[in-house]
């Protein structure tokens, strides 16, 4: 299907699951560093458990068997046996092997106690489930038992171990007022004391009491934690509200910190320790149940940094839409559905199959099954993705498209045994509206289709999570990273394509297939898995948390397993803030704008923030409240008063937590690229670059962490010092550089210090040359290095040569790090990738900063500009340059305001409602030529229709409200006057406008012939020139011939490419992709080839 | 001194131009894409090709891609697409920066990993195996392959059939004296490297007015001068440029009258055939109309005076000459691999197409009912211009065809013209230099 990212906004909440038996959280899983966005109950609960009891979302057993039965298609079992995984050897089936798998995924569900593993024990309890994959590449879903939930509060002074247990009946009977409808037959299991330390200030006492509270449900957690925060009623004691700890960690995460387990990291059993579960529940070749004191978790070293062979399938589906009007479940069928599944680490798939609704031609090297009703498609998946049993699912806006377009389809369908997807036999899918926002990357909605078992990995959500693009349309997506544009057919004529013949639902099957090929090639050709999988294993966290969940997810588990160690635990402190409590941010160093002709020296602080943490002992159990300093009098020299006024101690008081995580993310990292480079295999170089990655970006996030102020635990005493050390630093590396560099000190010129962004100062030293401006750089560095204190480090990296500084935070340069040559060119700022831009501003400035940096030739580029500008005003702009795009993201009534891109699609549908824009398209427009007094919103038109009638655009607005900014901002330091000289030259003087062909006054006019060279009109004998231009026939054919050819070139070299992209030569060109560049350019190329072509015939006299 | 006054009678021969199917006229532009030359190329070919198969495979079935079954030997006929990783692409004008370093244009864009693949109307196939060389072929190509479908489904193929070289018309036998054909291309009059002194010599030699009455003897024999392609060069910049003062602009055609002056000159002597060429001021794609009359005002007086289109075929005393101005040889040696140019020439008539590779590579009209470029007979003399240097050898085909392959060197850097005797299809070149050391 299409996809685009706006795509179904207002779609209806999934009424999918008939099962009221489940339980629907209508929570908004919030993530950290994430501003709160709705009221209401739930959002106390920044992160929760959700209990599924196992017989809630398992079908009756009737049910079950019919659902069961596979397909009665032959064809289809005998290629299910093909897609099967590795037979077990029989040390595996009689269990005498050790189980050895990479764990991709760990859920839990409440189960009854198993009574085998733990004796005398009744009730239900949290079963944990670990799916994962062995090296031989079969599957394995592992149960584990034992591990109970729990959290801590402090000891209230005065209580002893007698108190405890009737602590615990209090604790037991509030719990049991308020679930009064719960039968668990005991709420609290256990209340224990403990001695730990709080990770909050600095204490010089070694350890405090606490209790560790043992409770029977994951739920409870949450439960308990409400009623002793809210105050409970102690005997003896009074009123008592407690602050917990570690109350808010998610089960899974919590067996995984106490079990020493991180994502994606390989788990064994030894033989013997396993036992094969009696009944099996999942689709997993090996199911067993174990204690989870048994797991053995091996680091991500050696042979265990590998990735075991786990089934990828990319998928896609095609639905026939009505006409007017996107795919609805309710009323659209599925028709296609292709799939593609990789074997990790292997360059081409092993199966390759296209599912269509009514018969489809063969395609070579593809399995084409097809079949005459819904129903059948629809099942026929569920069947494979049952026997294929994947270990990961990618495609496409799979998320919030695919999968809940298939399971509300299939419940449209009224087949209730299609949602059996996941690996737990009897488990129906759930689907349900989440919403994920956070700083970093804003709100989005989006479904979660829980597939147990099976990770799913949407690349649309990928690609906005890693990358800033200007549109996130699998097309421009593929263009940007593949280089490839991807055939695009409007899903208007997806429908016409389905109700055609075999022929052309192999056309539309053959798009299918492609569009579930290119999300395995993006995986691939961005690492994404070992990326992925590298930043589980150093953040610790299960890989689905790395998509579903924001950042501070992964900095807390860390931080988790780091208390654990030290002995201390967290406290669940809630967002103190509203969000707007703030303080002074980084320091940007005044830009002195200019065009610098000498070599720039960049002077780099190397991971400021985190070395600023360590260099300082910046952390939670390091700070000193202002009540402290005062009581606990501590030496100054043992103390750091930051310049934000904030104190910490010094690590041989206490060493923080927060500077040893980072050190170890730092040293983790030199090692990994240590290692790299040494590498030699390609797998284990992905491995390992995917690592360093991973590591850099969790030692930088941890700042951020910090200063979350709805975060999980917000201390902003840390990140404000953090920020006025690094404002310091960058003012006191600009004083040492200043005073230094001097004509006084020995030196040819006053250095001087251009600009100073975050952590990064700018210096001219003056120099003509790179190699001198590297050498006072590298001087620079070292010596501003030696006053600082360790590990924080000025490096000098590159040189800026030359530099075109506009203001702050936008500038571009020739990149050199060596003397001989140059990089790159490096901009900032600059590069107008914003959407609403169109194609020529990028293109303009784009070749501006090259013909000034890397030609350094001033007035080409002034030259160039000109000529643009007079393409323009001339009209003979491409028009694919002048194309706008908006997204269309509600009906014009909705919309406040007028905009254009709205006001366009209600013309348009006013045309012809069945190919016009739709909430969720984006809407393709050019500002045209209109009556005076033209509101802006009036001027929009559609491009194509501007083609074909010969509509005016309007250059003007392209020129002021489109170009003359950008230009100017080049231009600025650059040129005296650019404005009069860019914009009012006199090139701007000559005009020419193109008669519609479709106005009213056109059809009053007559047609008559002009002369070639003249334009007077010419009539009787002379067909072609008028007499006086008789004797340039030569000249004036030259030129009209020179044109056409020109076009013909372009005719050429467009169509070939559309029959390139689209994969065959012998059909026609459907595709109507308004995203790729050449769709408007090909269309003009073949009008203008038939214009040229009249007036050439004109000669032929 | 006694000079023989006896007047040398130039020889004749029978002319007969077969442009007409590679004349455009008046076919339109109307929204037809390029899916239809391939059709009616494959269409056409097939039918060629499966008129041989009972000769070459009697035994086996013949197959269209989709009805490929695994390890089943069969005959497949289609249209070769080759895929190749360099391969230019307007698209890239658009890739995601521009890149720093200047991109070096290379004259080849062969990489190891290029693959064909071969595509019907009902679907494609990858291609595998050591008898079809990917560096051979280039898209376009219509072949028939043995073999079969593998389990990774590709085709595995064990045997290639080509659907040429085409048969040929029996040569006439020319009794008599010798006639001679000059063909010249490459004269680029109005570059840098065109000799004005270079060119007059060639005029006065083949018109005559050079040499003693021997010389002039063997040059009265030369019954035609076929220019092959790019006779003027006018820079480009002139026609597209904005800002051309009126001064200028009629400086720059200068040389269009100045090679009128010269054409004049040897259309009073003997016919000549004039045929465009990539520098020419015509039109770019394949097949390249005649170039406009109104150009040569001059020689366009004299019936004498041909335009042609290139390609370029004709009859001279019912020797059948077929040649074109050199573009699809030059393309195939862009995107494929040869020992040397006369092997690629050779190829195209083993093919039976002129040019493959348009309209992939090569930009051709977009035809909608027919594919020009089809070579129906095999011609007697296959001339390509503007080359870099002159090369010949007789083709002899499988059923005794003969023919005289020819590449023509370009005039203005290397002072040759080619002449060929139509009888006897031996052929030499003429040198002229302006160097007088």
């Amino acid at each position: 299907m299409r996809r685009n990212p706006t795509k179904r906004r207002g779609a209806p909440a999934p009424s999918s699951n008939p099962s009221k038996r489940l339980q629907h959280k209508g929570t908004a899983e919030t993530p950290a560093f994430a501003q709160q966005q709705h009221a209401g109950v739930a959002i106390e609960e920044d992160m929760m458990d959700e209990d599924v009891f196992l017989e809630e979302t398992a079908l009756k057993l009737e049910e079950d068997e019919e659902a069961l039965l596979l397909m009665q298609n032959e064809a289809l079992s005998a290629r299910l046996s093909r897609w099967k995984r590795p037979s077990l050897s029989s040390s595996y089936l009689s269990s005498n092997e050790n189980i050895i798998f990479q764990q991709l995924d760990i859920d839990h569900v409440i189960g009854e106690t198993h009574k085998e593993l733990i004796p005398g024990s009744s009730g239900p309890s949290a079963i944990l489930r670990m799916f994962g994959v062995t090296k031989e590449g079969h599957s394995v879903c592992c149960h584990v038992h034992g591990f109970e939930p729990y959290f801590y509060i402090s000891c209230p002074p005065g209580m002893g171990p007698d108190d405890i247990s009737r602590f615990h009946q209090t604790l037991e009977g509030r719990m049991r007022e308020t679930n009064r409808n719960s039968n668990v037959p005991r709420f609290v299991k256990r209340v224990e004391i403990v001695k730990k330390k709080s990770i909050m200030y600095y204490q010089p006492q070694p350890c405090h009491s606490f209790l560790k509270i043992v409770v029977s449900l994951p739920t409870m957690v949450a439960g308990c934690r409400g009623i002793l925060e809210r105050g409970i009623q102690l005997e003896g004691l009074g009123m008592k509200n407690f602050i917990t700890y570690e109350s808010n960690v998610l089960f899974a995460l919590r067996f995984m910190i106490d079990c020493n387990i991180v994502g994606g990291n390989w788990i064994e059993i030894s033989s013997g320790k396993y036992k094969k579960t009696t009944k099996n529940i999942s689709h997993c070749q090996l199911e067993v149940d174990c204690l989870y004191s048994e797991l053995i978790s091996h680091n991500p070293e050696g042979e265990f940094s590998k990735m075991a062979p786990f089934r990828i399938l990319s998928f896609d589906i095609e639905c026939a839409g009505r006409k007017g009007h996107f795919p609805e479940p309710l009323h659209d069928p599925v028709i296609q559905i292709s799939n593609l599944v990789t074997l990790q680490g292997e360059d081409h798939p092993f199966v390759r199959n296209v599912m269509t609704l009514k018969s489809c031609s063969p395609i070579i090297g593809v399995d084409v099954i097809s079949f005459d009703n819904e129903r059948d498609v629809l099942l026929a998946w569920r069947d494979f993705i049952r026997e294929v049993d994947p270990d990961i699912i990618i495609g496409y806006n799979i998320c919030k498209f695919d999968l809940p377009y298939l399971i509300e389809r299939a419940d449209t369908l009224k087949i209730a045994e299609f949602p059996l997807l996941g690996r737990i036999r009897i488990s129906r899918v759930r689907v349900r509206d989440t919403t994920f926002s956070s700083r970093q990357y804003g709100i989005r909605e989006s479904k979660e289709v829980t597939l147990e078992g099976r990770v799913q990995f949407d690349l649309l959500q990928v690609m906005q999570r890693d990358y800033k693009l200007s549109s996130y349309s699998l097309n421009s997506v593929s263009a940007h990273f593949l280089g490839e544009q991807k055939e695009d057919v409007h899903y208007s004529i997806i429908t016409e394509l389905q109700n055609g013949s075999p022929e052309t639902r192999r056309r539309l099957a053959v798009y299918c297939l492609k569009d579930a090929y290119l999300p395995q090639r993006l995986l691939d050709k961005l690492m994404f898995v070992y990326n992925y999988v590298e930043m589980a294993r150093v953040t610790g966290v299960p890989i689905s948390f790395l998509l579903s969940r924001g950042q501070s997810i992964k900095v807390l588990s860390q931080l988790l397993r780091k208390a654990k160690q030290k002995n201390l635990v967290i406290p669940n402190v809630k967002g103190q803030g509203s969000g707007q409590d703030s303080f002074e941010g980084a320091t940007v160093l005044e830009a002195k704008a200019g065009f610098y002709e000498k070599p720039i020296a960049t002077l780099d602080f190397a991971s400021l923030y985190p070395s600023i943490m360590m260099a300082y002992n910046l952390c939670y159990c390091t700070l000193v409240t202002p009540e402290d300093v005062r009581k606990m009098n501590l030496p100054s020299e043992s103390v750091n008063k930051t310049p934000s006024g904030e104190t910490f101690v010094k690590p041989d008081l206490q060493k923080g937590i927060l500077p040893e995580i980072l050190e170890e993310l730092l040293t983790a990292r030199k090692r990994a690229k240590a290692d790299l480079k040494e590498a030699k295999d390609p797998f284990e170089r992905a491995v390992l670059d995917g690592r360093q990655l991973a590591l850099k970006i969790s030692a930088n996030s941890v700042y951020g962490f910090t200063g979350a102020t709805v975060g999980q635990l917000p201390c902003l005493e840390i990140s404000s010092s953090v920020t006025s050390y690094g404002r310091q630093m960058i003012e006191h590396t600009k004083k040492l550089v200043t005073e230094r560099f001097t004509t006084l000190g020995g030196y040819e010129h006053n250095a001087e210090v251009v600009y100073g962004d975050t952590d990064s100062v700018m210096v001219q030293f003056g120099v003509q040359t790179v190699e001198s401006a590297m050498n006072l750089g590298r001087e620079a560095a070292e010596f501003i290095s030696g006053t600082f204190t360790k590990p924080i480090k000025l490096e000098f990296e590159k040189v800026y040569y030359p530099y075109l500084l506009i203001s702050k935070k936008r500038y571009a340069g020739l990149f050199w790090t060596n003397p001989n040559k140059y990089d790159k060119m490096d901009t900032k700022g600059i590069e107008t990738v914003r959407r609403d831009n169109c194609l020529l501003v990028k293109n303009l400035v784009n070749e501006c900063l090259h013909k000034i940096l890397i030609d350094r030739d001033v007035p080409s580029a002034v030259q160039y500009v000109k000529d643009t500008i007079s393409d323009l005003l001339m009209n003979r702009m491409d028009l694919s340059l002048l194309v706008i795009t908006k997204g269309l993201t509600k009906t014009g009534d909705d919309y406040a305001v007028k905009t254009a891109h709205v006001e366009l699609a209600e013309r348009m549908k006013k045309r012809d409602a069945s190919t016009a824009p739709n909430v969720g398209d984006r809407v393709p427009y050019v500002i045209i030529k209109a009556a005076k007094g033209a509101k802006a919103y009036e001027k929009s038109e559609d491009p194509i229709y501007v083609l074909e009638n010969n509509i005016p655009i309007d250059p003007q607005y392209y020129l002021e409200n489109q170009i003359s900014k950008p230009l100017l901002r080049i231009f600025d330091p650059i040129l005296k006057n650019a404005s009069r000289e860019l914009l009012h030259g006199s090139h701007t003087r000559s005009v020419s406008i193109s008669t519609p062909s479709n106005s009213g006054i056109m059809k009053f006019a007559k047609k008559q012939l002009t002369c070639l060279g003249c334009k007077t009109v010419i009539s009787g004998a002379n067909r072609t020139l008028c007499s006086h231009c008789k004797g340039r026939e030569a000249e004036l054919y030259c030129k009209t011939i020179t044109h056409v050819s020109e076009l013909e070139i372009l005719f050429g070299k467009l169509w070939t490419q559309c029959q390139e992209c689209q994969g065959s030569l012998h059909q026609d060109v459907l595709c109507t992709s308004r995203d790729c560049p050449i769709f408007y350019r090909r269309k003009k190329a073949q009008k203008d080839m038939a214009e040229a072509k009249v007036q050439l015939d004109r000669w032929d006299f | 001194m006694d000079v023989d006054r006896k007047v040398i009678q130039r020889q004749q021969s029978t002319y007969r131009s077969m442009d007409e199917i590679f004349e455009i006229k008046n076919e339109k532009y109307r929204g037809q894409q390029y899916s239809q030359i391939y059709f009616t190329r494959l269409h056409h070919m097939r039918n060629l090709l499966y008129s041989l198969i009972p000769k070459w495979r009697p035994d086996l079935p013949v197959c269209t891609v989709l009805g490929l079954e695994e390890g089943k030997q069969c005959v497949l006929v289609g249209t070769i697409y080759k895929h190749m990783k360099l391969k230019p692409r307007i698209l890239d004008e658009y890739s995601k920066e521009r890149s720093v370093v200047p991109i070096v244009k290379p004259h080849n864009f062969m990489h190891p990993e290029d693959h064909l693949i071969l595509e019907d109307e009902s679907g494609r196939v990858k291609l595998s195996g050591n008898v079809l060389v990917p560096s051979v072929f280039v898209t376009g190509v219509i072949l028939a392959l043995l073999g079969k479908e593998t389990t990774d489904s590709e085709f595995l193929v064990e045997d290639i059939l080509e659907a040429g070289p085409p048969s040929q018309i029996e040569r006439p036998v020319i009794g008599g004296e010798d006639k001679y054909v000059v063909f010249v291309s490459g004269l680029c009059v109005g570059s840098s490297t065109f000799n004005p002194l270079q060119f007059q010599l060639f005029v006065d030699h083949v018109t005559g007015y050079l040499g003693e009455v021997k010389e002039q003897c063997i040059e009265s024999k030369i019954v035609r001068v076929v220019i092959a392609g790019n006779s003027i060069e006018i820079p480009k910049c002139v026609l597209t440029g904005q800002t051309v003062n009126s001064k200028d602009q009629s400086k720059l055609f200068e040389p269009i009258k100045e090679l009128d002056i010269s054409l004049t000159q040897l259309a009073v002597a003997m016919p000549v055939d004039i045929m465009p060429g990539t520098g020419d001021p015509a039109n770019f794609s394949l097949p390249q109309q005649a170039l406009n009359r109104c150009l040569f005002p001059g020689t366009s007086a004299y019936n004498t005076f041909f335009t042609c289109t290139n390609p370029h075929s004709f009859e001279l005393d019912g020797v059948r000459f077929l040649g074109t101005s050199g573009q699809n040889i030059d393309d195939l040696e862009k995107y494929s691999d040869a020992k040397d140019k006369l092997e690629f020439m050779e190829r195209t008539l083993r093919w039976s197409h002129l040019a493959p590779t348009t309209p992939n590579t090569l930009g051709c009209y977009p035809f909608t009912d027919r594919d020009p470029f089809f070579i129906e007979n095999c011609p007697h003399i296959y001339f390509c211009g503007n080359q870099s240097e002159y090369s010949s050898r007789m083709l002899k085909g499988s059923e005794g065809q003969l023919v005289r392959l020819i590449c023509i060197p370009r005039f203005c850097e290397t002072g040759v013209a080619v002449v060929v005797n139509i009888g006897s299809l031996e052929c030499h070149t003429l040198n002229f230099s302006t160097n007088l050391d």
